[in-house]
C-alpha cells in the first residue's frame, strides 16, 4: 500500500489552519477569565489603591493619604525588624532546604532497597499543611509538656531543657528546622528528576578515570543539576519570603518580635491592629521585594546552567 | 488551714448591695421575656432568627452564655439564635474583624472595643428601654452602646494554701516588700513561685497593668490623654519604675517556661503544685475548682510599696451590643431585646454569674452562692480604701489609646524581660511607637 505524500506546501497550509483565530475559543476562556478577573485581578488592583489610604478595614471611611504608609514603612523600626527576620529566615531556608533536598535525592537515587518507601517517607511532610505541621512541632517543642524536653528529662538531661519557642536564642532556629523538615521532600523530588536525567555514562567514565564519589558529585552531578537548582532555589526563596502558617501557629511572631516576618506583620497590622491600608502597602512592598530578588536570582543561577 | 468545703460558705449574698453605690429595686423589663410585644402576639408568633457572637476564651463563660441561649430558645421557640462563637487561636478582635470581613458580623455581639466599632458604624446605641436594667452604664460622648455582662473584676494573687504553708508563710503581705519576701520563701522551699500564661498576650496585661495602675493610673487616671498630648512620657520615672519592678519580678520569680505557657494551662500548674501562685481574676476560680475540687486556694490583691491597694475595677465600655445591620430589622431588634432582658433576669443571670464568678451589673439584687475566694473579691470591690482603676487599653474618650498599641506594648515588655533590656531604652521605643500610632490613626 502506497503511503500518501506530504508535501512542504501541505504542511504549511495545515500549520496556518491551526493558527487561524477561532472565535468560539473565546467561550471556553470566558468563564475562567471572568472568575480570575473578579477574584484576582480586581482585588489586586484594589489593594494598590488601599495602600494609599488609612482604611482601618472595617469602616466605610477610606481616606487617601498619599505616600504616608510608604514613608512609615521606610522609617518603622518594626518593619525593619520584620525585614531582617524575613531575610534571616529566607537565606537559612533556601540554603538548608536545598542542601537537605539534594542529599536526600542522591540518597534515594543510589539506594535500590526500599527506595520507593524512602521517597514516600521523605516526601510525606510536604503533604501536611503548614498549620498542622506548626501545631505538631509546637507541641513537640513545648517547654512544659513537649516530647523533646521530656526526652531530655528521661535521659537525665532535664537541666538542658530549653523553651525552644519562648527563648529568643532558639525560636527562629526552631521555625527554620521545622520548615526544612516540611519542605525538603518537595525539592527532593525535583532534584531526583534532575538526577535521573544525568547520563550514567558520565559517572562511569569518571569512575574509570579514578574519580571518587565526592569528585563525581562535585564535577559531574552538581553542575548538571544546575537547572533543578535554579528552580528549587527560586521556589524555596518565594516560599520562605511568604512564610506565614508556621510563624502564626508556633510563635505568633514572638517571643517579643523575634520571629515576626513581613507576611506575619502584614496580617498583624491589617487584621489585628485595624490598619488595612498600612498592611496593604506593606504587602505591595513585599511583592516588589519578591519580584526583584526572583529576577536577580534567576539571572544569576541561569548563567551556571549546563546544556547536556 | 480550713477545709475548702467548710469555707465554701453558702451565703446568699446580696451582691449588688455590697458593692454597688447606685441601687434600685426597679425590675424594668425583668419579666418580659415571654410577654408579647404590643399585644400583637395572639396566635402563632412569627419566627425570627438572629446571630450572636461572644468571646469564648474562658470555657466556663462560654458554657454559661451557651446555656443561657439554650434556655432562652426553649422559652421562646419562635426565636432562633445562631451562635457564631468559636474558639480560635486568634484574638477576639481579630475574630470579629474576620466575621465582619466575610459579612457575618453578629447581630448581637459581645463588644470589647466599643469605640472602634462604634466609630466604624458597626454597632448602634443600646435601646433606651433596656438601660434601666443596669446600675452603671458608661457612655462615650454621651452615647451608650453596651449592656455590660458584668462589672469589671479585680485581679489578684490566687495562691495555693498548701504551698504557702510549706514555705512557712503565715501572713498575707501588707506591702510590696513583704510580697517579694514571700516570693523568696516560696523559691527557697523549692516551688516555682508564680505561673504566667505569657503565650496568650492578654495574660501579660494582668501583670503589666498591675504595675502601671500602682504607679501611674492610681494617681493619674488621665495619664493616657496626657500621653497622647505628649505631656507625659513612658520614660517618666513613675513608668520606668513600674516596668523595672515588672522586669525584676519576671526575671526572678516567674516559672521558666512562661512564654510557652497558655492562660488555660495556668490552673493545672497551680493544682498540680508546679507553681504556687497565679495573678488573675475571679473567672479562674471555676477552672481551678474543676481541675481539682480538693485544691485549697486563696485570693488577695497585691499592695504597693506604701501598702496601698489599687485594682482594676472601674466600669468599662464592654458588653452586649446591637449591630447596625440588625437594628434595621425591627423584628430582629425586638427578639434581641427579648434575649437581653432574659439574660439579665435574676434567675438566669445568677447562673451566669455563679459560673463566671462575675459581679452583677444590674440594678436588681442578684443572689448567688459565693465561694470564699469570691467573697474576698467582693470585699475588695466594696472597700472604699481600695483604688479602682483600669488597664491601659480599657480607658475611653480622651484616654483611649491607639487600639493597636496594647498588644505591641505587651510584646515589647516580653522582649524587655527575655533580652534583659534597658528599661529606659524600651520606654523610648514605646514613646516612638505610641506617637507613630496616634499619628497614623489621625490620618
Amino acid at each position: 500500500m502506497a503511503t500518501p505524500k506530504v508535501t512542504a506546501e501541505a504542511s504549511f497550509v495545515a500549520i496556518n489552519k491551526k493558527k487561524k483565530w477561532q472565535p468560539y475559543a473565546l467561550y471556553f476562556i470566558l468563564p475562567s477569565f471572568i472568575l480570575y478577573t473578579l477574584f484576582v485581578i480586581v482585588p489586586t488592583l484594589g489593594s494598590v489603591y488601599y495602600s494609599f489610604t488609612s482604611w482601618d478595614g472595617i469602616s466605610s471611611d477610606v481616606r487617601f493619604i498619599g505616600l504616608a504608609n510608604f514613608v512609615e514603612i521606610w522609617n518603622s523600626p518594626r518593619v525593619h525588624n520584620a525585614l531582617k527576620n524575613t531575610m534571616v529566615l529566607t537565606i537559612s531556608l533556601v540554603i538548608l532546604e536545598n542542601i537537605v533536598a539534594i542529599l536526600l535525592a542522591v540518597l534515594v537515587d543510589k539506594v535500590r532497597w526500599l527506595s520507593k518507601v524512602f521517597r514516600s517517607i521523605f516526601y510525606f511532610p510536604t503533604l501536611l499543611s503548614g498549620i498542622v505541621m506548626g501545631f505538631v512541632w509546637a507541641m513537640m517543642l513545648n517547654y512544659n509538656f513537649g516530647v523533646v524536653n521530656q526526652l531530655l528529662d528521661k535521659l537525665g538531661l532535664g537541666a538542658f531543657a530549653i523553651d525552644w519557642l519562648g527563648d529568643p536564642k532558639y525560636a527562629m532556629l526552631a521555625v527554620i528546622l521545622s520548615t526544612v523538615w516540611k519542605g525538603a521532600g518537595y525539592y527532593m523530588i525535583i532534584y531526583l528528576a534532575g538526577l535521573q536525567g544525568i547520563p550514567q555514562e558520565l559517572n562511569e567514565a569518571a569512575s574509570i578515570d579514578g574519580a571518587n564519589g565526592w569528585q563525581q558529585f562535585r564535577h559531574i552531578t552538581f553542575p548538571l543539576l544546575a537547572g533543578s537548582v535554579t528552580v528549587c532555589m527560586v521556589l524555596a526563596m518565594i516560599s520562605a519570603l511568604k512564610i506565614f502558617d508556621q510563624i502564626a501557629v508556633m510563635t505568633d511572631g514572638g517571643p517579643g518580635f523575634e520571629t515576626e516576618t513581613l507576611t506575619y506583620l502584614i496580617y498583624k497590622v491589617g487584621f489585628g491592629e485595624l490598619r488595612q491600608g498600612f498592611g496593604t502597602a506593606l504587602a505591595l512592598v513585599l511583592f516588589f521585594i519578591i519580584l526583584i530578588i526572583t529576577v536577580f536570582q534567576v539571572k544569576v543561577l541561569q548563567k551556571r546552567e549546563v546544556e547536556m | 488551714m480550713f477545709r475548702k468545703t467548710l469555707l465554701k460558705l453558702s451565703v446568699l449574698l446580696l451582691v449588688a448591695t455590697t458593692i454597688l453605690t447606685a441601687c434600685g429595686s426597679n425590675n424594668a423589663g425583668g419579666n418580659t421575656a415571654n410577654t408579647p410585644e404590643n399585644g400583637a402576639a395572639e396566635g402563632v408568633k412569627k419566627e425570627v432568627t438572629f446571630t450572636i457572637g461572644y468571646a469564648s476564651g474562658d470555657p466556663a463563660g462560654k458554657k454559661a452564655i451557651a446555656d443561657s441561649i439554650k434556655r432562652f430558645m426553649e422559652a421562646n421557640p419562635h426565636i432562633k439564635i445562631k451562635d457564631l462563637s468559636e474558639t480560635t487561636s486568634s484574638a477576639y478582635l481579630d475574630w470579629l474583624k474576620t466575621k465582619d470581613a466575610v459579612g457575618e458580623f453578629p447581630d448581637l455581639v459581645e463588644m470589647r472595643d466599643t469605640e472602634v466599632f462604634a466609630d466604624a458604624g458597626k454597632i448602634v446605641e443600646l435601646p433606651e428601654d433596656l438601660r434601666d436594667i443596669f446600675s452603671t452604664l458608661p457612655d462615650v460622648g454621651g452615647k451608650i452602646y453596651n449592656a455590660p455582662l458584668t462589672l469589671t473584676s479585680p485581679q489578684g494573687i490566687i495562691y495555693s494554701k498548701k504551698a504557702y504553708e510549706e514555705a512557712g508563710i503565715t501572713e498575707l503581705p501588707k506591702n510590696w516588700d513583704e510580697f517579694i519576701e514571700i516570693q523568696e520563701k516560696l523559691k527557697t522551699s523549692g516551688i516555682s513561685p508564680i505561673v504566667v500564661g505569657g503565650k496568650d498576650i492578654f495574660h501579660m496585661g494582668f501583670w503589666i497593668n498591675k504595675f502601671l495602675i500602682d504607679q501611674v493610673y492610681a494617681n493619674d487616671p488621665d495619664w493616657n490623654s496626657k500621653r497622647t498630648a505628649k505631656e507625659v512620657s513612658f520614660t517618666d520615672p513613675n513608668v520606668v519604675q513600674a516596668m523595672t519592678d515588672y522586669k525584676e519580678l519576671f526575671q526572678n520569680y516567674i516559672d521558666k517556661g512562661w512564654v510557652s505557657t497558655g492562660d488555660n494551662q495556668t490552673a493545672s500548674f497551680l493544682v498540680t503544685g508546679k507553681a504556687a501562685q497565679l495573678f488573675s481574676g475571679p473567672w479562674m476560680f471555676t477552672q481551678i475548682a474543676e481541675a481539682d475540687p480538693n485544691f485549697e486556694f486563696g485570693f488577695y490583691a497585691i499592695p504597693d510599696r506604701e501598702g496601698k491597694v489599687s485594682v482594676v475595677g472601674l466600669p468599662t465600655l464592654a458588653g452586649w451590643s446591637l449591630s447596625t445591620e440588625a437594628s434595621k430589622d425591627s423584628e430582629k431588634t425586638e427578639a434581641i431585646k427579648e434575649f437581653i432582658r432574659f439574660f439579665f433576669q435574676a434567675d438566669n443571670y445568677s447562673k451566669y454569674l455563679e459560673t463566671t464568678n462575675g459581679i452583677p451589673s444590674t440594678k436588681e439584687n442578684i443572689n448567688y452562692e459565693a465561694t470564699e475566694q469570691m467573697q474576698e473579691v467582693l470585699k475588695i470591690m466594696a472597700d472604699q480604701n481600695v483604688t479602682k482603676s483600669l488597664m491601659i487599653n480599657n480607658w475611653w474618650g480622651d484616654n483611649l489609646i491607639p487600639p493597636q498599641f496594647r498588644n505591641w506594648y505587651y510584646k515589647l515588655m516580653q522582649e524587655l524581660v527575655l533580652k534583659d533590656g534597658d528599661v529606659t531604652d524600651y520606654m523610648k521605643q514605646a514613646d516612638t511607637e505610641y506617637d507613630n500610632q496616634v499619628k497614623a490613626n489621625a490620618m
